[in-house]
């Protein structure tokens, strides 16, 4: 539930930072994850994923880096500006 | 294909931190300071709540704000032992309270009519400790029948704690606990915990807590070894 949690912030964050009719051309979400940022990467991943895959979003992919501390961070989003808009 | 890169760079946590911040600017201008305990299921944050409520409740004013993954048993045995608003919240799965839950519930509680309040959250060293609340202060409650090394399975909770509350002492004769080792692990991650030796049962160590908790809802000096 805590990565869920996380990751339905990640993508309210994404959604804040592309225009609508782009979000199904968002292709990579690059997230900084703090080793002692309490978060179970792969559960992440696995949240990330199944929230990316659904509309309004087409199937980004989540990179995950992790860095030392406790921060949670989304460093930069792709967006496939040649792909046709939602 | 032409990608474009968005630079975010933001924190995920960053709308909690913002919420947590309008909940402690709540809080300092009514002049209440904010206790969040944090354990493990079953360490006993309700029972030293009880205790604490009994003797202190009226004296000091104090509300409180409750979180379980279900049911609201623990609001209803604390609101038992005072005539204050008991703010019970269910989190239906989640792991942990979030400000927005804190913010919502002082609204229903008379800050004016409020000394200290506490925050009990769910029973979990992991998540709750990624969560700030907008409390003045995390307490880690810490019974003598878990493990002498949850400090250091658990780090970052001990980390995030300024206080830590050994409970069940009246239990020490019948379990292979080492006090001074939990002591030591608690304090290999954070030098600066200080800490207080309970048992709600036979009352052992609670004047202490309870002094502390004057001084507290005072704002004055800190207290503990």
């Amino acid at each position: 539930m805590h990565e869920l949690s996380l990751a339905l912030e990640v993508c309210r964050l994404a959604e804040s930072y592309v225009e609508p009719a782009r979000l199904g051309a968002l292709r990579t979400v690059t997230i900084e994850i703090g080793t002692d940022s309490n978060v179970e990467v792969e559960n992440f991943r696995f949240c990330l994923e199944a929230l990316l895959s659904a509309p309004p979003f087409g199937g980004a992919r989540p990179s995950l880096i992790q860095t030392p501390g406790t921060d949670l961070r989304i460093a930069w989003l792709e967006v496939d500006d040649d792909s046709p808009p939602n | 294909m032409t990608v474009r890169r968005i630079d975010v760079r933001e924190r995920v946590m960053a709308r909690n931190d913002e919420i947590a911040a309008d909940v402690r600017r709540r809080l300092a201008e009514a002049d209440v300071p904010a206790l969040n305990l944090v354990s493990s299921p079953g360490s006993g944050k309700t029972t030293l709540l009880e205790r604490t409520l009994d003797a202190l409740g009226d004296e000091l004013s104090i509300s409180i704000v409750t979180g379980d993954v279900q049911t609201q048993n623990d609001a209803d045995r604390l609101a038992a032992r005072t005539s204050r608003l008991v703010q019970a919240v269910v989190t239906g799965g989640a792991c942990h309270l979030d400000a927005l839950q804190v913010q919502h519930s002082l609204d229903a509680i008379d800050l004016a009519d409020t000394r200290l309040l506490f925050i009990e959250n769910v029973g979990n060293l992991v998540c709750p400790a990624a969560w700030d609340l907008g409390e003045a202060a995390k307490v880690v409650v810490f019974s003598v029948t878990e493990g002498e090394d949850k400090p250091l399975k658990y780090p970052r909770m001990f980390r995030e704690a300024r206080y830590a509350v050994l409970t069940k002492l009246d239990l020490l004769p019948y379990v292979p606990f080492d006090l001074d080792l939990a002591v030591a692990c608690a304090r290999e991650v954070n030098p600066e915990l200080r800490f207080f030796y309970t048992s709600a049962i036979s009352g052992e160590g609670m004047e202490e807590w309870f002094t502390f908790l004057r001084h507290f809802a005072r704002q004055d000096v800190p207290v503990g070894r």
